[in-house]
């Protein structure tokens, strides 16, 4: 068991560009290295698709921490991806902090393709220190009341 | 009796005499949206059955107030319009494509959860005078918010607040800033989700009370709209004073004493729809601009009551004629020769300057745009000093 068993439960996203993060996730579960529980992760083309609105959307939805997994700066399929995730980082972050919401639940990370157990690493290192801050609110979303879309 | 003729009564929409002229006047219908306010009426009323009709119009309207304005049977359309969606979105869930993928109503959400601690106060320079306890607040709004999410197109929000502190803090006013303040939930409100709206009205109303606070001092026009209008159906007993700031600094110019330093510019002048159709505020920012030595004046060709929206309300709905609406507004305030056009509603500032920056339009529609309360901050001097 990894040290960070028996704390509170977390609800954790990384959203996770296809390409090398995806490859080095992958990769990760073909040679079925541990992943911290309660974590999920979302696959999207380019971290460049990820705008601040579904950042946010995020913690809206109950997510206690979020990393975004990008590519390295240089290796991006389409260009400007990573890039725009720093941005959106950049600003999200700012709003948290005027949410009154810790800014280290927001976190972004870049991999070569073949980084595997960095990857897991991070992923490791992410989940404690968004356990250590603790679940947003106990039981519900922030008290949000979500209607249905 | 059934919801939707409830809705139809109380928002006179039997008076329709089937004129069409909310129609012809309609922003939406002028840059060629298939879209109609009065076979909206005509529909709810005798052809109900049409629902994916009635379901997308309600959802396409800007509310922008330009039918009642036009109306000559008194029919209370933008209610009408509120009503429904709150209704709809009730039953079938929130319509309404979301712009900028909704983070604006994702943030007001956020912000009904009452644990919130927010720090939405960090910006307030050292030189503004605020106090920690009184009982006259200034009511910030999104404007940090706004701030943040719009860097991308440098619309600075915050500068109005700023300079709503500046010109009260001239008029000797220490406002309180709440740290809790919520959002006023405008937007939440316009877009059906009518149960968060009502808890930030609530969460509000305990900070105000709380903070032992008798009067707000407000400058956004929704927010004024919000607080002065629905915050009382909201919350029963609501009894503290909600004073637009524009308001304020008429009656205090009447007052003699202050006047404003010269402007060598030509400007031209937006009416919010929440400020002029809304609250029927035409000559306050008419007045206060028309104090300005050496600042020339025009009008629009369609201004005061019939005054083109900004294009979009809520942040739903923002598409290409909301575009060509705005691109029509500011072909309008350039062919009246200003080099510079005053609003008085951020959202119309980040509305309009997003128009401008349109790569598409090569600068063709580019201007100048600034808050009213930006412009007279700094002008406003002492008489003879
Ligand atoms: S409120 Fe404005 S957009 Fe809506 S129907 Fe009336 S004129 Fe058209
Ligand atoms: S302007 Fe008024 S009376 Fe005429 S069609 Fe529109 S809602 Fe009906």
């Amino acid at each position: 068991m990894r040290k960070n068993a028996g704390k509170k439960r977390v609800r954790l996203l990384g959203i996770c560009c296809n390409w090398s993060p995806f490859a080095c996730y992958n990769a990760a579960g073909m040679n079925r290295l541990a992943m911290p529980p309660d974590f999920r992760l979302m696959r999207v083309m380019c971290i460049g698709r990820i705008n601040q609105a579904l950042i946010l959307r995020a913690f809206e939805y109950g997510a206690d921490g979020v990393i975004l997994l990008e590519c390295l700066d240089d290796d991006c399929r389409y260009g400007p991806g990573p890039g725009v995730g720093h941005e959106n980082v950049r600003r999200v972050r700012r709003l948290l902090h005027l949410l009154g919401i810790d800014q280290e639940r927001l976190v972004e990370c870049s991999f070569g393709a073949h980084e595997k157990e960095v990857l897991v690493e991070t992923l490791w290192r992410f989940a404690d220190e968004i356990r250590t801050l603790g679940p947003m609110t106990e039981g519900n979303v922030l008290g949000v009341k979500r209607p249905a879309l | 009796m059934n919801e939707i003729d409830r809705i139809i009564r109380a928002q006179a929409l039997f008076q329709c005499l089937e004129c069409g002229k909310c129609s012809a006047a309609c922003p939406r219908r002028l840059t060629g949206k298939d879209y109609s306010p009065r076979l909206l009426a005509h529909k709810v009323i005798a052809e109900r059955e049409d629902e994916a009709f009635i379901e997308n119009a309600v959802w396409d309207c800007l509310s922008c107030g330009m039918c009642s304005e036009r109306c000559p049977s008194g029919v209370k359309f933008s209610g009408f319009i509120l009503e429904m969606r709150s209704l709809l979105a009730e039953k079938k869930g929130l319509k309404g494509y979301r712009a900028h993928d909704g983070a604006v109503h994702s943030w007001m959400r956020m912000m009904t959860a009452p644990e919130l601690r927010q720090n939405r106060l960090d910006w307030v320079p050292k030189t503004l005078q605020v106090a920690d306890s009184g009982e006259v607040a200034f009511f910030v709004g999104c404007a940090p918010y706004f701030d943040v999410f719009f860097s991308g197109i440098d619309v600075d929000t915050l500068s109005i607040a700023k300079d709503s502190i500046r010109l009260l803090n001239f008029m000797d006013i220490k406002p309180v800033l709440l740290r809790d303040e919520r959002c006023c939930g405008h937007d939440l409100l316009w877009t059906g989700d009518r149960e968060n709206f009502e808890r930030l009205c609530r969460l509000n109303c305990e900070t105000f009370r709380s903070a032992g606070v008798r009067e707000i001092i407000v400058s956004c026009p929704e927010c004024y709209h919000v607080l002065s209008e629905h915050m009382p159906r909201v919350v029963p007993g609501f009894d503290i004073k909600i004073t637009l700031l524009l308001d304020l600094l008429q009656r205090e110019m009447r007052k003699g004493g202050m006047t404003f330093r010269g402007l060598k510019r030509r400007v031209t002048y937006q009416d919010p729809c929440r400020l002029g159709r809304m609250a029927g505020r035409y000559a306050a920012p008419r007045e206060l601009l028309g104090l300005i030595p050496e600042m020339r004046f025009e009008e629009m060709e369609n201004s005061g009551p019939s005054a083109l929206c900004c294009g979009n309300c809520g942040f739903i709905n923002c598409d290409a004629h909301s575009k060509q609406i705005q691109v029509l507004r500011l072909q309008e305030a350039r062919a009246t020769g200003a080099d510079l056009l005053v609003t008085a509603c951020p959202k119309c500032l980040i509305h309009l300057t997003c128009a401008v920056r349109d790569p598409l339009r090569q600068g063709s529609v580019k201007m100048e745009i600034r808050d009213i309360l930006s412009v007279l901050a700094n002008q406003i001097a002492w008489y003879g000093g």
